[in-house]
């Protein structure tokens, strides 16, 4: 059994760097529906004193990253050795465009995939992601409402995926005229489909829909 | 190329033959050739499931020779396209297989012209289900939401994961002093996170290649027997803690929900899903057969990429 070694508290609650006070709440509390000496997902699976420092652990994770000096004190040492981009730094300062190749740049394809994957155990991504499903015509505004909820960046995607950046952009913005034509953007959403682990044939053909939907009705 | 999956379990009677029936029989409607494998030696009764009342020559015949080919005594059932192999007159004894006739079975079942070859083992960890189990990359595990269940589940997975790990340090390079330690007689309790720590102590240029190893074997988790007020995430949370704290990879397939009328067609020899096709249970294993092929198609790509 691997311990917690190796993660940060970020990775011990599930949740990517930005992540906002409620976020973390709620995070810590459904990590604490896992490890709990209760809980029935683990139950036998480790030994008392395991599960203790687990706990501790996590407890550690949540008490530094809900006080706003811990937490920034913290996040100087994850840039300082090296742990994360220091771009998390800044997350304090008010809104910026989004940077090209933020914080997460260096996430393997694999860590993505397993990230996303455990963000849809969420009521409210799981939710968004079968109403998006279910609409006829799918917006970038829709993609992109997506990717928020599961809390990766556009640069994330271009990493693993090699879109440029400008096409992901202009996906999500509904910018038509900035995006290739045919195969090229099937090929494109079918990517990015893949990334946020979204029926990539359903969103392909809605979007597609709504683009000459759009195009007609001017 | 033919997929083995093999469903076991930590604890019995939670449902392993029904499913392996049910997931089977679903497979063949799509199309798909289909066999289903009765490993639960000396405790067969995956025919029964079938409706088969007098199975004859089974894996006994293949074992004793009377039949070369393992395929011959696969037996076609009331669902077209599925096959059926029994091991009911293989004796108890034979429930602890000697070495040779495992790997004779295992090295039989491989070959088998299938596309999908369904093995339904015996519950815990015994050799012989653990040796069956780790025929394929792609072992089912059944439990049930009960505590005892997901006890011994957890226990399951532990001793398939050490087998795995074990399997991997003996086939390949691996230096003396870790197959020293790992395979001496008077270590026999070392545990999984034991042998990890050996080989990175003693071979640490082997740490990423044993990772990636273990990172092939991807267990399945079905929860049957699910009533309504348990928490429906239980599934996904246990495939969280296992993603964390395993090398492996591990996929909750879902949950079946429990209906009184599965004993009963157990009881009047007909198979669930054909006689109630429109019920909770059967969207539920549905689900999961779609579910399989699915990662199966993704793992297949994969494979092709690289
Ligand atoms: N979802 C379910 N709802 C209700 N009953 C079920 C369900 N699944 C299985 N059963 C019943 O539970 C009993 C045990 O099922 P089954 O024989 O398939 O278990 P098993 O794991 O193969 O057992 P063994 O370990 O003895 O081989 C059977 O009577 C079966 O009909
Ligand atoms: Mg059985």
């Amino acid at each position: 059994m691997k311990s917690f070694a190796g993660l940060t508290y970020y990775d011990i609650l599930n949740i990517p760097a930005n992540s906002s006070f409620i976020e973390i709440k709620r995070a810590y509390r459904d990590v604490l529906a896992i490890y709990n000496d209760d809980s029935l997902a683990t139950y036998a699976l480790f030994p008392s004193d395991e599960r203790d420092n687990l706990l501790k652990t996590i407890e550690g994770a949540f008490s530094t990253l809900i006080d706003k000096g811990k937490r920034v004190a913290y996040d100087r040492m994850l840039v300082r050795s090296g742990q994360v981009d220091k771009s998390i730094l800044s997350r304090e300062e008010k809104k910026k465009p989004i940077p090209l190749f933020h914080g997460k740049n260096l996430t393997k394809e694999d860590d993505l995939v397993g990230r996303v994957k455990r963000k849809y155990i969420e009521k409210k991504v799981k939710k968004l992601s079968k109403n998006i499903l279910s609409k006829d015509l799918i917006s970038g505004n829709d993609l992109e409402a997506l990717r928020k909820a599961i809390g990766i960046e556009i640069s994330e995607i271009h990493v693993v995926t090699k879109v440029s950046i400008a096409v992901l952009k202009a996906i999500e913005n509904n910018q038509f005229e900035d995006l290739p034509s045919g195969f090229y953007l099937r090929n494109f959403l079918k990517s990015y489909s893949e990334i946020l682990q979204i029926d990539s044939q359903k969103i392909i053909d809605g979007y597609l829909k709504n683009i000459s939907h759009v195009q007609k009705n001017g | 190329m033919p997929v083995i999956y093999p469903i076991s379990s930590g604890k019995g009677g939670v449902g392993k033959s029904f499913i392996a029936a049910s997931i089977g029989t679903l497979f063949a409607k799509l199309g798909k050739k289909v066999v289903l494998v009765d490993l639960d030696l000396g405790a067969s009764n995956l025919h029964t499931l079938l409706g088969i009342k007098n199975p004859k020559n089974g894996l006994n015949s293949f074992l004793n020779q009377t039949v070369k080919k393992l395929d011959r005594v696969a037996v076609p059932t009331i669902v077209s396209n599925l096959f059926f192999i029994n091991s009911l007159y293989c004796s108890m004894e034979i429930a602890n297989l000697y070495h040779t006739q495992k790997l004779k079975i295992i090295r039989a079942i491989t070959k088998l012209p299938f596309d999908y070859i369904i093995l339904d083992l015996g519950a815990g960890s015994n050799f012989n289900t653990l040796d069956f189990f780790s025929t394929s990359q792609e072992g089912i595990i059944i439990c049930t939401p009960e505590p005892t269940s997901i006890e011994n589940c957890f226990r399951f997975i532990k001793a398939a994961y050490l087998r795995k790990l074990k399997q991997i340090i003996k086939r390949h390079a691996f230096n003396s002093a870790v197959k020293n330690t790992v395979f001496s007689p008077n270590k026999t309790k070392m545990e999984a996170p034991d042998i990890i720590d050996v080989v990175l102590k003693h071979d640490p240029d082997r740490e990423n290649f044993l990772k990636n190893k273990l990172s092939e074997f991807k267990f399945k988790l079905i929860i049957n027997q699910f009533r309504k007020n348990i928490d429906e995430t239980l599934g996904d949370k246990i495939e969280t803690v296992c993603n964390r704290h395993f090398y492996s990879n591990f996929q909750f397939l879902g949950n079946i929900s429990y209906d009184e009328r599965i004993p009963e067609s157990v009881v009047s020899k007909n198979i669930y899903v054909n006689k109630y096709p429109y019920t909770t249970s059967s969207a539920d294993l549905k689900k999961i057969t779609e579910k399989i092929i699915k990662s199966r198609r993704l793992t297949s790509q994969a494979s092709k990429v690289s």
